[in-house]
């Protein structure tokens, strides 16, 4: 029965863990370029910013399936 | 709100053109357009033409351009002084000034070269006297003697002089004196005395090694050491001197001339923008147009204007827009005042199309409930109010600071209202002190009502920005377009049902008729989307689950506060418990001023907006002194 729970909630941090790494490793090489191109052009900040946020959605899926994992597997 | 724009065509004879121009100027509601394209028919394009300046305005064109040169150029040689403003009308002394223009040039020319001369001799003393005054040290330790030689070097690589002193002793058999001092620069100042028959040897061996030996300029003569120490001081005394007295020289010259000349640069500059602007006009044998853009609010008054000036000579005519001329209009963006500090946030985008929406109100109406929701603590709120309250009192000339103020201090109430309905202050303080229960749910335990109910929030907002995107596409005459964004929203609500059966909500008898509705709206969706269509659907969904982070950082904001308090107690003492607790509290509250403001914009930047802005908008820019 513990060996169970510790399961469930280890596959529930790999849920929101891997994407987090995931997300993480993408805006840091998105906000690296993004930088660079507003240095260069302020006026694409707006755009920067939607480009930075867009991998955000990998780690919310992760934080949703974690969530699942662990409210609905009994 | 996007303004209503008007397409305006100003007609008049060619000899009120300039006039024209100065009064749609003076206006500043005027965009002028130098492309014909739109405003001039095909069967016309033979009368009219670019409008070019005649022979008497041309001269005076480059005249003006070539004064300007001259103007600047002087400038050049003077130093930047605050000046006063010059209240004599530049027009009438600008042949005056023309004449004068080259004479003080030169003048100031001449100054500033003896100046610049003078600062680099000055620099040159300063390198020697380095040198120099490190030699001094050693001179007065050594006896002179007619027969005996000194060489100066400096050496930048402590590590060469044991080395030199080998060479040395090598060449002179012993017959030499090597001392070194440490000068003010950081490197080390040696001084050779040596018999004068071979001191010519010593100095090739030198070379040879790469040790520079010090020369000094002509000017020094056949001094000595110390006279040439006594000489460099007077030297650099009388240089000083010199230049201060030049440098005195331009500024009063600069404080006497300058208003003057520049009073007269921005006159040219004015006039030169004038001639510019009128070639961007069109004309036929006896006529002048401007075409160009303006808000339609303003038409009568620019009429007024034309004809107060003009009487009946020049006529302004509203134009019909057409559909080709929608992707040119100007934007101009003008809301109430409420929402006026949110266009803070709408100018980090790129402008919206003349035929979308203004994205300000919708991020004014939105921003603050979502910020409210993830921050959902009455404490932090009331703190937030008040420093936001201080800070627009602060910075009322800012206007930055101040919109960013003021958007924080409605989300903040926002925050309140949210706080009170989840039972938060300083996280679970009513409850834990007082047991006071929440309105309505308890974050840190409802995590899954929570969940459903961002997920909720998401399915509004999206399905709120299809629909203005189907309205949006509908006006503008795409119909595939408006018809894909319908579908998606039939099809978004039967999945809900669907989802809502399954769940025991509503009755599972709906599944299958819903199911079937999903199956029969398919094929219509990938003929009005496309290929992609069900990709495009797909984000649609991914952007609803997107809404889940309104419920994850909110939950993470309600965990620290919790934490907080529950550190707090367990300290056993009131004064070391408020402290720590406080000391969370308030990096909880720094994050939960970034962290809400961060994802509610991207929730409208990403998900909402994408539904139905389209960017690609340019600025209004009038015509304006």
């Amino acid at each position: 029965m513990n060996l169970e729970k510790v399961l469930i909630a280890f596959c529930a941090a790999l849920a929101i863990g891997i994407p987090a790494i995931a997300t993480a490793w993408a805006q840091s090489k998105i906000g690296a370029a993004g930088a660079g191109t507003l240095a260069e052009k302020p006026e694409l900040t707006g755009t920067i910013i939607i480009l930075v946020a867009i991998p955000e959605t990998m780690v919310i899926l992760g934080f949703v399936v974690s969530t699942m994992i662990l409210f609905t597997v009994k | 709100m996007i303004v209503r724009m008007s397409k305006v065509e100003i007609v008049g004879p060619k000899d009120l053109l300039q006039e024209s121009i100065v009064l749609l100027r003076n206006s500043g509601i005027f965009q002028i357009e130098p492309a014909a394209v739109g405003f001039i028919e095909k069967e016309d394009q033979e009368h009219i033409r670019s409008f070019s300046l005649d022979e008497k305005t041309a001269v005076e064109r480059l005249y003006l351009e070539d004064l300007r040169l001259k103007i600047e150029e002087l400038f050049s040689f003077l130093p930047a002084v605050p000046v006063r403003e010059s209240y004599i009308d530049p027009a009438s002394i600008a042949h005056t000034i023309a004449g004068t223009v080259e004479r003080h040039t030169g003048q100031t020319r001449e100054l500033s070269e003896k100046r610049d001369e003078l600062q680099k001799e000055r620099s040159e003393l300063e390198r020697y006297s380095i040198f120099l005054g490190g030699l001094s040290i050693l001179m007065d330790s050594t006896k002179e003697a007619p027969d005996l030689d000194f060489i100066g070097l400096t050496i930048k690589e402590p590590e060469m002089v044991p080395r030199l002193r080998e060479v040395l002793s090598r060449i002179t058999d012993w017959k030499f004196e090597f001392q070194t001092e440490p000068a003010e620069d950081g490197t080390l100042v040696g001084l050779i005395t040596v018999e004068r028959t071979i001191a010519d040897r010593v100095k090739k061996t030198l070379s040879d090694e790469h040790v520079p030996e010090l020369t000094f300029p002509a000017s020094f003569g056949t001094l000595s050491f110390p006279q040439k120490i006594s000489y460099v001081k007077e030297r650099t005394a009388r240089v000083s001197a010199e230049a201060d007295r030049i440098r005195e020289d331009l500024l009063r010259f600069a404080r006497r001339w300058t208003p003057l000349y520049k009073s007269v640069r921005d006159w040219i500059d004015d006039r030169l923008a004038l001639l510019k602007t009128a070639a961007s006009a069109y004309e036929t044998r006896m006529c002048f147009f401007i075409h160009g853009w303006m808000p339609s609010r303003d038409m009568v008054r620019l009429r007024n204007i034309m004809e107060e000036a003009f009487k009946t000579r020049v006529v302004v005519a509203e134009k019909e827009m057409r559909e080709e001329d929608l992707e040119r209009v100007p934007i101009v963006l003008k809301n109430p005042a409420y929402f006026r500090p949110f266009e803070l946030m709408t100018s980090l985008l790129p402008l919206p199309a003349y035929t979308s929406y203004d994205p300000t109100p919708f991020i004014g109406i939105f921003f603050p409930i979502f910020f409210g929701i993830i921050l959902g603590d009455a404490g932090y709120g009331l703190v937030l109010v008040l420093l936001t309250l201080y800070l627009r009192k602060r910075f009322r000339k800012n206007k930055a600071v101040h919109d960013g103020a003021t958007i924080l201090f409605i989300a903040s109430l926002y925050a309140i209202f949210f706080g009170a309905l989840f039972g938060e202050f300083f996280g679970d303080i009513p409850e834990r002190y007082f047991h006071l229960q929440p309105i309505l749910m308890e974050r840190r335990t409802a995590i899954v009502p929570m969940l459903l109910f961002s997920l909720a929030i998401g399915v509004a907002h999206i399905v709120f920005g299809l629909i203005l995107g189907a309205v949006n596409a509908f006006q503008r005459n795409v119909k595939r377009e408006g018809m894909f964004k319908v579908l998606s929203i039939v099809i978004i609500c039967c999945i809900i049902t669907i989802l809502a059966s399954l769940s025991g909500t509503i009755p599972l008898v709906f599944t299958r008729p819903v199911v079937l509705i999903i199956l029969f709206l398919t094929p219509l969706l990938f003929f009005a989307g496309g290929v992609l269509a069900p990709l495009e659907f797909l984000k649609s969904v991914g952007n609803i689950i997107s809404y889940v982070r309104i419920m994850a950082i909110g939950l993470t904001s309600v965990l620290l506060a919790y934490t907080a308090n529950e550190l707090g107690g367990l300290t056993g003492d009131v004064v070391t418990g408020v402290i720590i607790a406080g000391l969370i509290h308030v990096l909880n509250l720094i994050l939960g001023v970034f962290s809400p403001t961060i994802h509610a914009l991207r929730l409208h930047y990403v998900e909402f907006f994408s539904k139905f802005i389209e960017h690609g908008g340019r600025k209004f820019e009038p015509l304006q002194k």
